[in-house]
């Protein structure tokens, strides 16, 4: 085998070997299990960045195993792909770290961390995958995986939860499965970037590819938490946090964007969707759920349900900019992908912070921590400001990129829904942010659960720190060359051949 | 290098000043130290640079009238920080002030010199979030009231200024501002742009109808902090302005006009408004109100037709000089009556005098100048009713006068102290005194060919010195005050009983029209505010609407775990056809 094709596979096992070892070990072995799971971790993120650095060198990257004729497994490395593995693993790292720490004594790590590593294995190789098939299978493979970590605790309320987001994720995953057994039949096998396949059957076989489109998109929408298919998210905030953190604001939902982002650049292409009139749903279905998870949110008492729904609605940010045509909605889209992925995991891993610390989980709880953990409410801060859209905050920047592209495209209702949802966002995250710096706490409120030299445990306070940091650094250097925005800008340059 | 160290001073004393018990000690000296590249930008031309890193893509330049405003900002920082040091040297939430102090400064800073949309629009944001934590310090009920009015008003304007953004830079292909405007004057949609600007900068400006959080959380600030809102932060969103306002390059009568009424409506009306409040501080507020009207009125102008950009936008600049330091000098002088006492007072009353004599334009100042500049553009126009202008600018005087003498005699109903002293913060009030915009130096900011096309041979000195003109600035004052003392001498009750303790109208004043129109409806809305409630607090309301629609159809046989596991399912279920089916109806 070649070297290039042997990198992608080890870009995969380096989570996978891990998780199946650690499943081996016994529950005691927690050095060697955070030593096996840190290892897989740095050489993920290295390896992600050696492809990275080749790719940009124009080295190729594909692997390509035959299962049945027409049926292949395929491995390979585009930009976007490359985008979204850089997310996943950057972010899987600072997790696992943030893991080890809060789980630190807890039962059934092993169970636990054996699964994390397979998840990530999934969303890596949802974002690697270089066809439909090979895509849905991991992307089935992550709704698997992501249930143990659901029902971690095993109470009642978590068992509960986790049918709840069974229900709806296999019921996603069935509806796939359709959708892309269909298009198997109607278009033969179709690897990402075949986009001509499509637009050769637009015109005789428009129905079929509508309804195929949509069932896909229906599947998708599950994990990208689109109205009314969103129910399982907010449930699902039982789980652990870092779980909360990495899967629900990075992995698995963004499986779901990703999914949509793929099937309209990649599958169909920008210029069938549009011919076959698929986005304007689309487009609606986002707006409307970008508002809706917003108000629901600006309802919500406890902390971390709040910030499920925030996700809900931010995650519909990606949804409407590839619903959208323009290089800018685009270039917003993507963007989003990676700055939705950095700010909304660093306020879990605030919310986080702050319940093992203090063991406060409700919004009132929170009057006057600004001055007891101010490292912790200072990434919480720069992040909520990122999500109304504050710069110099990563979040500007897609907004930026977002309505722009909205008032290119015409759809100047895009622009009232992004404005709406800021000024929500600003309704729900400032009251928060208000608290921690200019409330005073009541003392006889204040037992702290942990004592130690810093405000948290390091192990928690140091991934908090980190994301805050790329939040804000993701928005301030947005103009340099190799900020999340110019890799996005280049995606969409590539999907625009015809613009200057 | 410069242009980035106007920004990272700031931001370095903001944290020096909060973190580090020394860095507390000498704010006063740190805050200086980092407003002198500004000052430096102000006084010096550097020539632009481009950092494509920044953001998204930075330019910073100046053009001459945010120059002026540069100065201007710096000067005030500069002298407000020096002055806070000191001020504030009891106060346990100082190194909580420092920090929203320097950050603020720093956005308000780089929000001058940045030259394209999007650094401005960070910078902007920087500041106006920054000085919440200014507005809020005292943390009293008035304080957080005002805070939360603040916060309000601010996100509404940020949401305004940025779908502006959003259509401009959309019309122009570039964030450069020097693109902006001219694509603004031929864009279809320009004056809708030019209004959304105008509503979400004017929320800055305190324009009517956007102006009533203002009089609540100037005056709420620690003295320091509102001598910058009132002095120079006002004067960000009159840049924001500037920089949409295609000034000369169109006629767009009906803005111009509305720009220009509701400018004298403010003008006029805060004056009234503020000559009924107890608050020195109130009252100012007030003022800035009204001088802030005169301004947005000329800029009203200059979307008429055959306006000379290059005099306009220059002039309205110097004229926010002046008031931008005469208004700080005021608000700092807030703080000295209790302290000052014996000999020093001969000083402080010269100083307020002075300022005060600079904003109402009076003879030898700055004011006069500047008025006198804008004046020359009411004889360059040939609009129909500019007379009734020239008539208004006068009469405007006239309140302004009234409206700051009711500034003086509050203050001189304040007790001195016995012995003769002077607190430490007078030496940056008597700086700001000397650095202010009320002396003659004004005109010497301006480019030497536009001195002569306004003055022409004769120069500066001739003017000022020109008995006319000094007759013409002075009978408005001594009208006004001629009838203060008559008025005092004749009937001085009715004076006394002028409300002394609570003011006639509050502090806010359109606020509580709101309040109270909303009052009046507050049964309806509390009505649909608890329907909303209903339907959106329940858990997922979505599935709890089919769940209702499912509960008629069924009967409840089945245990209830199997149920409601099978509820879930045929929710899920349903949820897809839904969508699914949407889907189509959408197309």
């Amino acid at each position: 085998m070649e070297t290039n094709s042997l990198l992608l596979i080890l870009i995969l096992i380096s989570s996978l070997i891990p998780g199946i070892l650690i499943l081996l070990f016994e529950e005691e072995q927690a050095f060697l299990r955070s030593f096996l799971n840190l290892f897989g971790a740095f050489a993920k993120v290295t390896l992600v960045g050696w492809v990275f650095v080749g790719y940009q060198q124009g080295e190729n990257y594909t692997f390509i195993y035959g299962l049945a004729p027409d049926l292949t497994f395929a491995l390979r490395i585009d930009q976007l792909g490359l985008l979204f593995a850089a997310l996943s693993s950057v972010l899987w790292l600072v997790t696992t770290l943030y893991a080890i720490g809060y789980l630190k004594g807890g039962k059934h790590q092993r169970r636990f961390f054996a699964f994390f590593s397979l998840c990530v294995t999934a969303s890596t190789g949802i974002a690697l995958s270089g066809n439909v098939i090979t895509f849905f299978v991991f992307y089935e493979f992550l709704t698997l995986s992501t249930y143990p970590l659901v029902v971690h605790r095993g109470d009642d309320k978590a068992v509960e939860a986790g049918r709840t987001y069974l229900w709806y994720t296999i019921g996603g995953g069935t509806v796939l499965f359709l959708g892309v057994v269909a298009l198997f039949v109607l278009a033969g096998p179709i690897y990402f970037g075949q986009t001509e396949i499509i637009a050769g059957l637009a015109s005789e076989k428009s129905l079929q590819l509508t309804v195929i489109f949509f069932l896909m998109l229906s599947g998708l929408a599950v994990k990208a938490a689109i109205f009314p298919l969103h129910g399982w998210l907010p449930i699902s905030m039982v789980a652990p946090a870092p779980v909360s953190a990495l899967l629900h604001a990075v992995a698995v939902v963004k499986a779901g964007a990703f999914g949509i982002a793929r099937l309209v650049y990649d599958v169909y292409g920008i210029s069938t969707a549009e011919e076959l009139k698929l986005l304007t749903p689309l487009a609606i279905f986002a707006g409307f759920t970008i508002i809706y998870g917003s108000v629901k949110a600006y309802y919500q008492e406890d902390f971390k349900k709040l910030l499920a729904y925030s996700t809900v609605s931010q995650l519909s940010y990606i949804a409407l900019g590839v619903a959208i045509t323009g290089l800018l909605s685009t270039t917003g889209a993507v963007v989003h992908l990676v700055h939705q992925g950095i700010m909304k995991i660093t306020m879990f891993f605030a919310a986080g912070n702050v319940a093992e610390t203090y063991g406060y989980y409700r919004i009132s709880q929170l009057n006057g921590l600004g001055r007891r953990m101010p490292l912790t409410m200072g990434a919480f801060t720069i992040a909520a400001f990122g999500m109304i859209g504050l710069p110099p905050i990563a979040g500007f920047v897609s907004k930026w990129y977002l309505g722009l592209g909205a008032v290119e495209a015409g759809s100047y209702w895009v622009v009232l829904v992004l404005l709406a949802s800021s000024a929500l966002n600003a309704a729900y995250f400032l009251p928060i942010v208000y608290r921690a710096w200019f409330c005073e706490a009541e003392q006889n409120d204040v037992h702290q659960k942990h004592a130690g030299p810093f405000e948290a445990k390091a192990l928690l306070l140091i991934p908090v720190v980190l994301t805050g940091m790329f939040s804000l650094a993701a928005g301030l250097f947005a103009g340099s060359s190799y900020s999340p925005l110019s890799i996005a800008r280049e995606i969409a340059e590539k999907l625009y051949p015809y613009l200057p | 290098m410069i242009w980035m160290l106007a920004i990272i001073l700031p931001l370095l004393a903001a944290l020096l000043t909060s973190r580090y018990p020394a860095g507390r000690r000498n704010a006063g000296p740190i805050f200086v130290f980092a407003s002198l590249p500004a000052i430096g930008l102000g006084l010096v031309e550097v020539s632009g640079i481009t950092l494509d890193w920044f953001i998204l893509g930075t330019h910073f330049s100046l053009d001459t009238p945010r120059r002026i405003i540069l100065l201007l900002t710096g000067i005030l920082w500069a002298s407000s920080g020096l002055f806070s040091g000191s001020y504030l040297k009891d106060d346990k939430r100082r190194g909580t002030f420092n920090f929203y102090f320097g950050a603020a400064m720093a956005g308000n800073f780089g929000l001058l010199i940045a030259a394209d949309a999007a650094a401005f629009y960070t910078f902007f944001a920087l500041m106006t979030f920054a000085s919440y934590g200014l507005v809020i310090h005292s943390q009293t009920p008035a304080a957080r009231k005002a805070a939360k009015m603040y916060l309000v008003m601010a996100i509404i304007g940020e949401l305004f200024i940025i779908s502006a953004l959003f259509l401009a830079v959309q019309s122009a292909g570039s964030t450069l501002f020097v693109d902006i405007s001219p694509a603004l004057a031929n864009a279809a949609n320009g004056p809708f742009i030019f209004l959304l600007g105008l509503i979400g900068f004017g929320v800055k400006v305190g324009a009517i109808p956007l102006y009533f959080w203002l009089p609540l959380a100037h005056p709420a600030a620690p003295v320091p902090a509102s001598a910058v809102l009132s002095g120079a932060m006002i004067k960000a969103g009159l840049v924001g302005w500037m920089h949409l306002a295609p000034v000369g390059l169109v006629a767009w009568p009906s803005l111009g006009l509305m720009m220009v009424s509701l400018g004298f409506m403010s003008a006029l009306g805060a004056v009234i408004i503020g000559l009924l409040q107890v608050d020195p501080k109130t009252n100012l507020a007030y003022s800035s109100i009204s001088q802030m009207g005169l301004m947005t009125a000329f800029l009203g102008l200059g979307l008429y037709e055959g306006i000379p950009t290059s005099l306009l936008l220059p002039a309205i600049a110097l004229y926010a000089f002046n008031h931008g330091t005469a208004k700080a000098l005021l608000f700092l002088g807030t703080a000295l009556p209790t302290r000052v006492g014996g000999y020093w007072r001969i000083l402080m009353w010269l100083g307020l005098g002075l300022a005060v004599l600079a904003i109402v334009g009076g003879p030898l100042t700055g004011g006069l100048w500047t008025k006198y500049l804008l004046k020359t553009f009411l004889g360059k126009t040939n609009l129909p009713g500019i007379d009734v202008f020239a008539y208004l600018l006068t009469l405007s005087a006239i309140t302004t006068t009234l409206l700051l003498s009711r500034f003086l005699h509050l203050l001189r109903q304040i007790e001195p102290p016995k012995e003769s002293k002077a607190p430490p913060f007078i030496l940056p009030w008597v700086f700001l005194l000397l650095a202010g915009g009320w002396w003659t130096m004004s005109p010497t900011l301006l480019p030497e060919g536009l001195m002569n096309q306004i003055l022409g041979e004769k120069g500066m000195m001739a003017f000022f010195w020109n008995p006319l003109t000094i007759w013409s600035a002075l009978w408005p004052i001594i009208l006004t005050a001629g009838a203060l003392v008559v008025v005092f001498t004749l009937k001085s009750t009715f004076l006394n009983q002028w409300i002394k303790e609570k003011p006639l109208i509050p502090p806010g004043d359109f606020l509580y029209v709101i309040l109270w129109t909303g009052n009046l409806f507050e049964k309806q809305i509390q009505k649909g505010i608890a329907f909303m409630q209903s339907f959106v607090e329940s858990r997922h309301s979505a599935e709890k609407i089919i769940y209702k629609f499912i509960d008629n159809k069924k009967t409840i046989q089945i245990s209830t775990q199997a149920e409601a596991l099978l509820r879930r399912w045929e929710v899920v279920g349903i949820s897809f056809i839904i969508f699914f089916l949407a889907l189509f109806f959408l197309i």
